[in-house]
């Protein structure tokens, strides 16, 4: 790993390291501050391996039942969570107006041309076809970041370098969840961002960061190097590489590649 | 996530407010506990402080019309705090809980019940999504009003005040969320008041003027407002 080693300074976040890591938690799990319930988490909470994840559905991502009754009335769910779901939902749909309305922005003069020919539709440009808009899969993608995002690490990340100074293919990038993508090569921008963020995981009771990271999982770092040339989706990607700036910063972990080009012009 | 704007909500205003809240009532124990929900709401346990909210709020109907301010305060608190929303689903889950129950309720204690009209009322009002009411809960409230305008509970002035109160309060809100249901609530009002017997003169005018209020738009107009409220006669 060639990013940033934050520095070793001990921080209020050190504090939550008091228990002893010999029960072996996993290296995924005890960043997270705070479980499916919302409550912090203690290291008493396991949670599965990031491989088990991604192979099948994590139990995290379904909704927890009420340990109430079950209602009669409503087959969804209870309250609590059906205005949960309603927030998510309203979050969603309020970001995906935003992220349309930068599109039109940045293609500002393709629509003065096709205004003066007369041509209607300038919604239907590359950008606007390529928007992932299926509410399913936006609200599974948006819990996928909210669990990256849902870590120590990430908190550490975003206090130690200020967005202005963020280098594309150095530092994470979160994945845009607008933009359409097989599920395959989301799930491995995800697992990219993550193995990034622990970089900045708070350094351990046994050690400093550098055992740290080498304890990050070779075989998770090659799985995703020889699995990259295969999860290419060639149009999309091609068409679209530097063009757009997502919500949370320009490209995502699969255009790494072509960070040459992108930080040439990102970089002043 | 959150529906919290970072640069609102700062801690001084929320301390400062502090003091304003009705916790006389309750043992010191108890006080602490919620004053500490109030400020640093990740602290404590925020299932029990929801529980203490509910049982007070179906004892004590000022406490139930205070209630939805303090529940309001914590979950902006625990949200800008932690991003988290553990008070609140605890609150409404707990709500459902008692709402599934409310024959029960209603044949146990009619103060209860209408203790508990009350605060869900209340919750409705103060606690939103995006500035938005709570879409869970618009039919729960209907499903209270519909049942205060029974010809039965019509026959309780306690009932019917507390009808005509929620109505004056988040009425417009509960008609833009659902006009069809509104309508129907209001069939019910117009034929208590024009066709039920046995209804006391204060019940009539209560009916009258919550009739003459939607009418208006959700107001009175002036000469109504004299009409009802004010103490000298010509």
């Amino acid at each position: 790993m060639s990013t940033r080693t934050p520095d070793r300074r001990t921080d209020a976040t050190s504090s939550r390291r008091e228990h002893t890591r010999s029960s072996g938690p996993s290296r995924w799990s005890h960043c997270r501050k705070r479980g499916v319930d919302g409550s912090m988490r203690t290291d008493e909470h396991e949670r599965t391996d990031e491989h088990e994840r991604t192979e099948g559905r994590h139990s995290s991502f379904t909704t927890p039942e009420s340990s109430g009754p079950v209602s009669r009335c409503a087959a969804s769910s209870d309250w609590g969570s059906q205005v949960e779901d309603n927030e998510m939902r309203r979050d969603l749909h309020r970001d995906l107006q935003r992220y349309r309305r930068r599109i039109l922005a940045a293609d500002g003069p393709h629509r003065e041309r096709k205004a003066s020919s007369g041509s209607s539709g300038s919604c239907d440009s590359k950008e606007e076809e390529s928007l992932e808009t299926d509410e399913g899969v936006l609200l599974r993608r948006q819990k996928q970041i909210s669990y990256g995002k849902n870590t120590l690490a990430y908190d550490r990340y975003i206090r130690e370098v200020p967005k202005h100074l963020r280098q594309p293919g150095i530092h994470p990038k979160t994945p845009n969840k607008f933009r359409k993508y097989s599920r395959r090569s989301w799930d491995q921008q995800i697992k990219l961002w993550r193995v990034k963020l622990h970089a900045w995981d708070p350094p351990t009771d046994n050690g400093t960061q550098e055992d740290n990271e080498e304890q990050l999982d070779l075989g998770d770092i090659m799985d995703i190097e020889l699995d990259f040339p295969t999860l290419a989706e060639p149009g999309p990607q091609a068409a679209h590489a530097g063009v757009m700036e997502d919500p949370e910063g320009t490209g995502t972990p699969v255009k790494v590649q072509r960070m040459d080009a992108a930080a040439a012009s990102d970089v002043v | 996530m959150s529906q919290i704007d970072e640069t609102e909500a700062h801690p001084t205003v929320m301390e400062n407010s502090t003091d304003e809240y009705r916790f006389q009532s309750f043992d010191p124990d108890t006080q602490m506990l919620l004053k500490t929900a109030l400020k640093d709401p990740s602290s404590v346990d925020l299932e029990k402080v929801s529980n203490i909210i509910v049982d007070q709020s179906l004892k004590d109907q000022v406490f139930s019309k205070e209630a939805g301010r303090i529940c309001y305060t914590i979950v902006q608190a625990e949200a800008k705090q932690s991003d988290g929303n553990v008070f609140r689903r605890n609150l409404l889950n707990r709500l459902q809980r008692e709402f599934k129950d409310r024959e029960d309720m209603r044949a146990r204690s009619i103060h209860e019940w209408v203790c508990y009209v009350t605060f869900i009322c209340n919750i409705f009002d103060y606690l939103k999504v995006n500035n938005m009411p709570m879409v869970a809960l618009v039919h729960p409230v209907y499903d209270c009003m519909m049942r205060l305008a029974q010809p039965d509970a019509l026959k309780n002035e306690e009932e019917v005040d507390c009808l005509v109160l929620q109505l004056h309060r988040i009425g417009e809100q509960l008609e833009k969320a659902n006009s069809q249901r509104m309508d129907q609530l209001f069939f019910l009002l117009r034929d208590g008041f024009l066709l039920q017997e046995g209804l006391t003169s204060m019940t009539r005018l209560l009916l009258l003027e919550i009739l003459e209020f939607r009418a208006g738009g959700w107001m009175l107009s002036s000469t109504a407002n004299k009409y009802y409220y004010s103490e000298i006669s010509d």
